[in-house]
């Protein structure tokens, strides 16, 4: 059924038909991101549950970790996600200089705190503190551990990002790429800011 | 298709305001409140610093409502679980 | 980047080497049809598995055709042991959910028709759409592995409740549950890759015109599915990564000796699983709307009420998860809000049904193959449906839960439901995806002897459930009460064999028109659809231009037309006879 020959001009100069005003590739990120939020319910909701639901046996969480080196770490985490944003607002004012500059910051915050995680992580299994110590063990690892699993994938992905913006993708304006992972590291950051508060701190 | 043109939010003070939390995090813990007090001034914290994140890091003050909604979605879901589960627990 | 100027392009010249075109493809039509072949080969592995299952019911301790090929441990002297049972029934569950059904309606359908239906060249991240189905090789891969390994493959039943899951030595279960646990990790993450392709791809690219409310139900139904899908099965992940962990690293989450929660698995589980159920068949009901107003020639009664329903039955649904566990020992506070959640879910259900009821009352009805599947599909679900009614009563299911009337509403459900929707649009987009048209004669048949052994197998399963007879037992017979009983199960054995034997009908009517079919034209249904404006098979980019829609989704016989069916893209000039 030929129907075009009265229609209006298409192709090229029709604009979609608005979705939320934001683009594509935001979109699929906060869709995304709205998953994981559901991953981490299903997490840090257990933790819940489990500690304050059952009426279970939970040692003082600052007995066993180490408060004073963990926040020292959120603040480290929480500076990586002030560089990432001085990235994104590089890329939008082209300071591709600043772009560079942050990018690697926030690979370097990044990645300090993957290793101070690390060296936590060390720290408690020699003291005899492992994933099979009761529930608080089994719920630690399995919370802090997918999270640090979140952050080295945004390091490795932050990292690809970088070297992009070493060779110039995001050159003219073009922040688009930076600020999608951008969403992710913030949320990375949004994910340890509750888990510290509820692990670590209560 | 853009989002909104805004005035860049002081990224500087966020982040001074987060440090801060931090800090005052740390010291309601040692300072020994009493246990109901602690719990709800380390919530209220932690939620303060989620929001900056959330509103000015990943720029949520400043995008379209709808996708507010959508970042809003998952949340009732999240308290229907843990509270329904918890009541299941611990009895009516 | 805008997608559409790149639309004329790529429908020009299609110079992609081979490779990319037809195995690594990022085209959504390739990727939909690699789901199809993927999902219809583990409906054949699902199909098999309860073969087994329903030679030892019908007849418990006999030697299983071909049996004497399994090896001893799993079948001595061809007999099914019982731990092999539970493996049959909980990796035919299995199967068919995850790598059958999830992947037909959504892999399938999601896949090829939203970038179609709404206008657009592609999906909105090709290349994560890729992914999506290429995550399916290992994880499907995985499952099947966990079939051969020592000690056998997950036998807990396809819901793995713990502490059974969770504990080798009671259930002999070692790397088998693990690898279930791995592969359902894999299968999630292709699922969520899915997801976010479908929402971003429906918000963000419909063509010009193709508002919220001009959109087919099946684009709706599947959008809103996705949207489940996001919320629901990260929930899965994480449970299964807890399991996953009380097996190999120690952790005690479902572990009781330490104060670890079984009852929390089965929670989380269901939070889960409640979503699962209606992503198993909000597609399906989205494929018979549209299938089923174009059968009838009339737009479907209650559009927005579909829509609206569509949304009612989301939400609620993540509020009924507590009414599996009715007999779980459960916080009965707890039950009742549950049973009251699930009892008004049957509401928007209702209004579903009696609009298509609505759309074919006084229609012009074409019993294609096509619609005598859709039509299935709705007397089917209605069954199902009352069936559930029964389930959500608490005190009703104190009687009825883990007996074979759960199974029955099941598959009344599944197959009656999902998988007539199933059959029914594989029929119905065979044309435009191959260019050649099934056989109708023998989608008929197929049809008929699908739709006969199919009642005659499942519809007793009622009878027996509510004879008692529990589900997932090795041998009803070791039970008095149960004996008198045991015809049924000899009948209802009898007639899946040869339904089993009636889908071969299909496949080779599949395969042969494949090769053989008579070639389709553009739109053979006649149908208001975009997909139908384009080729059969359509071009990489799918429209040479960019379509703009200027109608609802289902305008047929309109008064005063030519021809009873006005597509979506005719500009109104062009309405007048």
């Amino acid at each position: 059924m030929t129907a075009h020959a009265a229609a209006p001009p298409l192709g090229h100069d029709a604009p979609p038909q608005g979705g939320v005003g934001v683009y594509t590739q935001k979109v699929g990120m906060w869709v995304f991101l709205v998953s994981e939020v559901m991953f981490f319910t299903a997490l840090i909701g257990s933790y819940i549950i489990l500690r304050w639901g059952t009426g279970a046996q939970w040692p003082e969480p600052r007995s066993v970790l180490a408060i004073p080196v963990t926040a020292l770490n959120t603040f480290i985490l929480i500076c990586s996600s002030v560089s990432m944003v001085k990235a994104y607002a590089a890329a939008t004012r082209d300071d591709q200089a600043g772009l560079k500059r942050w990018l690697l910051l926030t690979v370097l915050g990044g990645a300090t705190f993957v290793s101070v995680q690390a060296y936590e992580y060390h720290h408690l299994i020699e003291k005899g503190f492992l994933p099979s110590s009761g529930l608080f063990g089994s719920a630690f690892y399995t919370m802090t551990g997918f999270h640090g699993f979140h952050v080295t994938c945004g390091v490795i992905s932050m990292i690809w990002v970088t070297i992009r913006a070493f060779r110039g993708k995001y050159a003219g304006g073009n922040y688009r790429g930076v600020e999608t992972i951008g969403l992710y590291w913030h949320f990375v950051d949004l994910v340890w800011i509750i888990l510290f508060t509820i692990v670590y701190l209560i | 298709m853009e989002a909104t043109e805004h005035r860049t939010p002081n990224y500087v003070a966020i982040w001074g305001m987060l440090a801060v939390l931090t800090v005052v995090e740390v010291a309601v813990v040692y300072l020994r409140l009493p246990r109901r007090l602690m719990v709800v001034s380390l919530v209220f914290l932690a939620l303060w610093k989620a929001l900056l994140v959330a509103l000015y890091f990943m720029h949520l003050r400043f995008e379209p409502k709808r996708l507010l909604y959508i970042v809003l979605a998952p949340l009732p879901l999240a308290v229907i679980l843990v509270f329904a589960v918890m009541h299941g627990f611990r009895g009516p | 980047m805008t997608a559409h100027a790149t639309a004329a392009s790529h429908a020009a010249h299609d110079d992609r080497p081979f490779i990319r075109k037809y195995v690594f493809s990022t085209d959504h039509k390739t990727i939909g049809i690699q789901f199809l072949f993927l999902s219809l080969f583990f409906l054949l592995v699902g199909g098999l598995l309860a073969m087994g299952i329903r030679w030892q019911l019908g007849f418990p301790g006999q030697p299983m055709p071909l049996g004497g090929w399994l090896p001893q441990s799993v079948a001595p002297g061809g007999v099914v042991a019982p731990k092999t049972y539970n493996s049959l029934v909980t990796m035919h569950g299995t199967f068919m959910i995850f790598f059958a059904v999830m992947p037909l309606l959504v892999g399938v359908f999601a896949n090829y028709l939203i970038p179609l239906k709404i206008g657009a060249p592609d999906m909105a991240f090709p290349r994560l759409n890729m992914w999506s189905f290429w995550l399916m090789i290992p994880s499907g891969g995985l499952m099947l592995a966990s079939l051969f390994v020592l000690g056998g493959s997950s036998a807990a039943g396809w819901t793995v409740y713990a502490p059974l899951s969770g504990t080798p030595d009671y259930s002999g279960v070692h790397l088998g549950q693990q690898l279930w646990c791995v592969s359902i990790v894999i299968f999630g993450l292709s699922s969520l890759l899915g997801s976010v392709n479908y929402i971003t791809t429906v918000i963000n690219l419909r063509a010009p015109g193709m508002h919220w409310f001009r959109l087919p139900l099946s684009v709706w139904a599947l959008f809103i599915t996705a949207v489940l899908a996001i919320l629901a099965v990260p929930i899965l992940a994480g449970a299964v990564i807890m399991l996953l962990f009380d097996q190999t690293i120690g952790t005690h989450f479902f572990q009781p000796d330490v104060g670890g929660q079984p009852l929390m698995w089965q929670h989380l589980f269901w939070f889960f699983g409640h979503p699962e159920v209606y992503i198993l068949i909000l597609p399906a009901m989205g494929i018979a709307s549209d299938i089923i107003a174009n059968g009838a020639r009339k737009p479907i009664f209650g559009y927005s009420s579909m829509v609206y329903a569509m949304i009612a039955i989301a939400f609620l649904g993540f509020i009924v998860w507590g009414h599996h566990m009715f007999q779980s020992g459960m916080n009965p506070t707890l039950a009742s809000t549950f049973m009251v959640s699930t009892i008004v879910i049957a509401v928007p259900s209702a209004i579903k049904v009696f609009n298509w009821l609505g759309t074919l009352w006084r229609g012009s009805i074409h019993f294609t193959t096509p619609m005598l599947n859709a039509l299935a599909f709705v007397a089917m679900f209605i069954i199902g449906g009352l069936s559930g009614i029964f389930m959500a009563s608490t005190p009703v299911d104190m009687y009825i839960h883990g007996t074979y009337f759960i199974v029955a509403h099941i598959h009344y459900v599944l197959f009656g439901g999902s998988l007539f929707a199933v059959f029914a649009g594989i029929y119905f987009w065979y044309p435009k995806m191959f260019g050649r048209r099934m056989s109708e004669r023998w989608g008929k048949v197929h049809f008929v002897l699908t739709f006969v052994f199919y009642n005659l197998t499942f519809f007793p399963m009622h009878i027996l459930g509510v004879g008692g007879e529990m589900r997932r037992i090795y041998d009803p017979t070791v039970y008095d009460f149960l004996r008198p009983l045991q015809p049924i199960n000899v009948f209802i054995t009898v007639n899946a064999f040869l339904l089993g034997l009636s889908q071969l009908v299909f496949a080779v009517n599949f395969i042969g028109s494949l090769f053989k079919g008579e070639k389709a034209e553009r739109n053979p249904w006649h149908d208001t659809g975009l997909e139908w404006t384009t080729a059969s098979p359509p071009p990489h980019g799918n429209f040479p231009e960019t379509p703009h829609v200027y109608h609802g989704p289902y305008e047929y016989s309109v008064p005063g037309m030519a021809e009873d069916f006005l597509p979506v893209n005719t500009p109104p000039a062009k309405e007048v006879a």
